[in-house]
């Protein structure tokens, strides 16, 4: 099946009112939470797995990728409105959107933010369009060194991306690992790590992981902080059409921020976050006024909304050609596709061409239906931050207690959750990420097993992972992501950047 | 006692813990890996990791702030999660969910009339958003619901 043929089969899928409906559905609770600080994509998506048992495989993965790519959309609202952002890629939206929106410009930063977002989108999916084919066909020939060699890569990328150290982030990459070795061993059927406890013999599960450490723990420390008050902006937003003057000064930050988003946002772990501040720092070297960005300059909008949403799309790269995720979204969307009998990889094309070409193409369509509901719904939204957080929060924990247990039904779930709540509430006061454990604990049992297959096949030879050409140069490249900051001690890396530039927040 | 003190001797003990468990979990052979060949070499790893970690530690000082924290509120609302969990299959969804919304908008200082209505009326969307209409299966109590 070619490209042409391949995006009318997909859009014949996304645009059965079943899909469109389940498409409308996500975006619109991606929107939502994106717009509520506290709540993020990734636990959004964890809740509302279990919903989408009894849909089709495909309603049900074109409703969870809504979800993800609509929160970045409705991040920027909160940023641009209250100065905190509603989603953690909108963290750079706050330096120039609220400053717009001081000086009454609201509704042009709202305004080139969807419509931005809405271009990069597009953009990006038709990248995706183009790429994903094309890669699923050079990782088909992969075994499993090429894997294990992939894995330790992108483990080693995504803890080379971290803000705070790399030896933590190392850390809790190999805690996330160690982690997925719970439950029963796939070659031999032995329990690891059980400790006797039933609801471990099937391994941890994501859902109730993540609702600990991205919903309840997030909680928690909010609840931290003592009488802040974030004030609404709360002049009317009028005007949302941007004029000819913004137009000509955002084009190109736009198609630059759609391009560095979405090649950010195939590496796993650098993601929406990154390619966010890379595109802020971007715009403000090259433009010719660096000396104004935070105090309300356009650019400093339109380009890191575009690269956030970009990214969104880049990140269904590596999920869909080789099965691999790029964060934690893409790891429970992974876990969707299995629970409805998929195995992602480079066979998807070939074994389930609705899915892979109906998420492709409701893509398109969501992102049409997100400037739908943006533009226009944009005042409701700002009504919705008025909710205070003591009404808000212990619904948040509501819905992560429920989405823990309806993943199986299981008590034992819900107190997963719950320790990893506390232990996600440590972890940021002793300064460690979530996302690298998140992403080791997904993908450690793959590892595991193609390095177990990969010293099989050789008879126990380690020179398996140096003798083929493309294992070696993956592990070549980790090695040398390794060494780099040893190296350049001195220097700051790109991940410093981040924290110079704003408060940060949890990676989602 | 430092951040970075702290957490890396804590790695190293579940480190040692791991190791032990993957030596009792067998290693096998290198041409024929067994369960405990992965935990180990992770253990070992984080280890390695852990003492990094800590020499970079003793150079610095620093101090844990968790202190001034609103311990009593965060404890409470930690108690509650789990106290919702133990409940839940033995009152049901409903009873417990009101129970519990009702506790945490005390806690944040709303009065008793408008607690009760917020709380009974949230569950009960709850139950209609979760239950009737996304099918999640939800534990009934001694009342049905």
């Amino acid at each position: 099946m070619d490209l042409l043929q391949g995006t009318l089969y997909g859009l014949g899928v996304a645009l059965q009112p079943i899909n469109l409906f389940y498409c409308f559905v996500g975006v619109f609770i991606g929107t939502l939470v994106g717009v509520l600080p506290g709540l993020g994509p990734a636990a959004a998506v964890a809740l509302l797995l279990p919903s989408t048992f009894t849909a089709t495989p495909v309603a049900a993965i074109i409703m969870l990728a809504g979800i993800y790519y609509g929160a970045m959309y409705g991040g920027s609202t909160t940023s641009i409105l209250v100065n905190i952002p509603g989603e953690a890629a909108a963290v750079v939206t706050c330096l120039d959107g609220h400053a717009m929106a001081r000086q009454g410009r609201a509704g042009p930063a709202l305004g080139i933010s969807a419509l931005g977002s809405f271009i990069a989108g597009t953009l990006s999916v038709v990248m995706l369009t183009f790429l994903a084919p094309f890669l699923a066909r050079v990782t088909l020939s992969f075994g499993p060194p090429e894997y294990f060699a992939l894995m330790t890569l992108g483990l080693t990328l995504l803890t080379y991306f971290a803000r705070a150290s790399m030896v933590k982030a190392l850390l809790m990459a190999t805690v996330g690992l160690l982690l997925g070795t719970v439950g029963q061993d796939t070659i031999t059927g032995t329990f690891r790590f059980t400790f006797g406890i039933p609801t471990l013999e099937d391994g941890l599960g994501l859902v109730p992981v993540i609702m600990g450490l991205f919903g309840v723990s997030e909680v928690l420390l909010n609840l931290e902080k003592v009488g802040e008050k974030h004030e609404v902006f709360a002049a009317p937003v009028r005007g949302l059409l941007p004029n000819r003057e913004d137009w000509k000064l955002s084009s190109m930050p736009i198609l630059r921020g759609s391009l560095l988003g979405f090649f950010l946002g195939i590496l796993p772990g650098a993601g929406a976050i990154i390619a966010s501040f890379v595109s802020y720092a971007t715009e403000k070297r090259v433009s010719r006024y660096p000396e104004r960005f935070g105090s309300g300059v356009i650019e400093g909008v339109a380009g890191p909304e575009a690269a956030n949403n970009a990214a969104a799309g880049g990140a269904f790269i590596p999920l869909l050609t080789l099965g691999i995720p790029a964060n934690a979204v893409m790891a429970i969307l992974l876990g969707a596709l299995m629970i409805h009998g998929l195995q992602p990889g480079p066979l998807l094309i070939k074994q389930a061409p609705d899915v892979f070409w109906g998420i492709i193409t409701s893509m398109y369509i969501g992102n049409a239906m997100l400037l739908v509901l943006n533009l226009p719904l944009i005042p409701m939204w700002a009504r919705l931050l008025r909710v205070p957080y003591a009404v808000l929060f212990p619904f948040i924990l509501l819905f992560c207690l429920i989405g823990a247990y309806s993943v199986g039904n299981n008590i034992g779930d819900g107190v997963v959750m719950w320790i990893f709540g506390i232990v996600g509430y440590l972890m940021k006061k002793f300064d460690y990420e979530g996302a690298p454990l998140i992403l080791a604990l997904v993908i450690g049992p793959m590892m595991e097993e193609a390095l177990r297959q990969s010293l099989i096949l050789s008879a126990g030879s380690f020179t398996i992972f140096v003798s083929r050409p493309i294992t070696a140069g993956f592990l070549a490249a980790a090695v040398l992501l390794l060494t780099i900051p040893i190296v350049r001690r001195r220097q700051p890396r790109p991940g410093e950047v981040t924290r110079a530039a704003g408060p940060t927040l949890e990676e989602t | 006692m430092g951040k970075d003190l702290a957490s890396g001797l804590f790695w190293l003990a579940v480190s040692i813990v791991v190791l032990m468990q993957g030596l009792a979990l067998r290693l096998g052979s290198l041409s024929r890996p067994g369960p405990g060949f992965f935990p180990f070499w992770g253990g070992l790893l984080l280890a390695l990791l852990a003492l990094i970690l800590l020499g970079g530690a003793l150079r610095r000082r620093g101090t844990i702030s968790l202190f001034g924290v609103r311990w009593p509120k965060l404890l409470l609302v930690v108690a509650a999660l789990l106290a919702y969990l133990l409940l839940l299959e033995r009152l049901g969804f409903a009873t417990v969910t009101s129970l519990f919304l009702l506790l945490l908008f005390r806690l944040e200082g709303k009065g008793w009339t408008w607690s009760v209505v917020a709380s009974v009326l949230g569950a009960a969307s709850c139950y209609a958003l979760f239950h009737v209409w996304l099918r999640t299966q939800l534990p009934a109590g001694p009342f049905g619901f």
